[in-house]
């Protein structure tokens, strides 16, 4: 193959394949030629020991796609994102504002069943019983408060882990537009080790049971004490 | 030899020779193809890839009688990742070496 075919076969390809800088990619393959042909080289000898240009072209095709590919322009990436964020901020709130309420609710089961076994209500709040139906209530709330207490620490990592997830999101969405590492998504289920976990569980089955035993005990020694399956209108919580 | 793996070994060697100057591809061609068997052509692509990855960066200089020449430049992260790299190399063609002479002892016995 003599220097002028070599290097048409060798554009060729670089068209084909769509690689930018064709041109200084050819001069130095021309430079190339005019160093080995000063040397005393002929064409064909040089071109041969070049190598097969579609081949060659092949492999620039390659060192095109290695560096990390960049997606989008940035300024649009941000500008996505901070939209993005905004809804992003009022979900979390929300979801926030839940957990809240959860953790509300599990405290108030707690101060009930303190209440209720230290004999004191407050303000009235507490309708009337006598002491050990009161007790044995107790102990169902108190389970109830656990199992919240539980639900709590779920619901906070998996909001935590949320965020998170949404974060990285965000760094990868700006690294892609930078060309730089794009990190390995995080997962949205909460992540316990693997102790932390059974003794969760464990806690929210006992709790659960507890609670469900406690409360239909309660039930049946309430109902037994007033002499009515109608315990709350033998005691008047309503008013009679 | 596989060519991915040769792939990775040559573009170790070009960072080596830019360590001790700047080159331009011709040198870097011919440095290579003198002592390891492939064909000129394939340095270049090499020299654009690690152009890409931000291991060289590339500078024009006026050469007396001829048009200007490209020369190739070890950027710092081109080093880093140089001597990163080279450490890991020796090490992995050391452990390879000892594991093919256990080799060579076994068919002896």
């Amino acid at each position: 193959m003599k220097k002028t075919e070599f290097m048409d076969r060798l554009a060729q390809e670089l068209h084909k394949k769509n690689i930018a800088d064709a041109e200084e990619i050819l001069q130095e393959y021309e430079e190339h030629f005019a160093m080995k042909m000063a040397d005393g080289y002929i064409e064909e000898e040089i071109a041969a020991r070049l190598g097969n240009p579609a081949a060659l072209a092949a492999q620039f095709d390659e060192a095109e796609d290695a560096p990390k590919q960049k997606t989008g322009s940035r300024p649009l990436v941000v500008a996505g994102l901070s939209i993005a964020d905004v809804f992003a901020a009022l979900f979390f709130l929300l979801l926030a504002g839940f957990g809240i309420v959860l953790a509300a609710a599990a405290l108030a089961f707690a101060a009930a069943a303190v209440c209720l076994l230290g004999g004191v209500s407050i303000q009235g709040l507490l309708p009337a019983m006598p002491y050990w139906c009161g007790a044995i209530l107790a102990l169902s709330l108190a389970a109830l408060a656990v199992l919240f207490a539980v639900g709590c620490v779920y619901y906070a990592s998996f909001l935590r882990q949320m965020m998170r997830s949404f974060g990285r999101f965000q760094h990868n969405a700006l690294a892609g537009t930078s060309g730089e590492t794009v990190l390995p998504p995080l997962p949205i289920s909460p992540q316990f080790s693997a102790k932390a976990k059974r003794r969760l569980r464990t806690a929210a089955l006992v709790s659960l049971a507890l609670f469900a035993a406690c409360f239909v005990l309660s039930y049946i020694v309430c109902a037994l004490t007033a002499g009515s399956l109608e315990f709350w209108h033998a005691w008047g919580w309503f008013g009679n | 030899m596989n060519p991915q793996y040769k792939k990775g070994v040559l573009e170790l060697c070009v960072l080596s020779l830019l360590r001790k100057g700047d080159r331009y591809g011709y040198e870097i061609s011919e440095y290579l193809s003198q002592r390891i068997d492939i064909a000129d052509g394939t340095v270049y692509p090499l020299l654009r890839k690690l152009k890409a990855d931000g291991l060289v960066t590339t500078y024009l200089q006026e050469e007396s009688g001829g048009p200007p020449r490209k020369y190739y430049k070890l950027t710092q992260l081109g080093e880093d990742v140089y001597t990163m790299d080279r450490a890991e190399y020796l090490r992995f063609a050391g452990a390879v070496r000892e594991l093919l002479k256990e080799d060579d002892e076994h068919e002896e016995n």
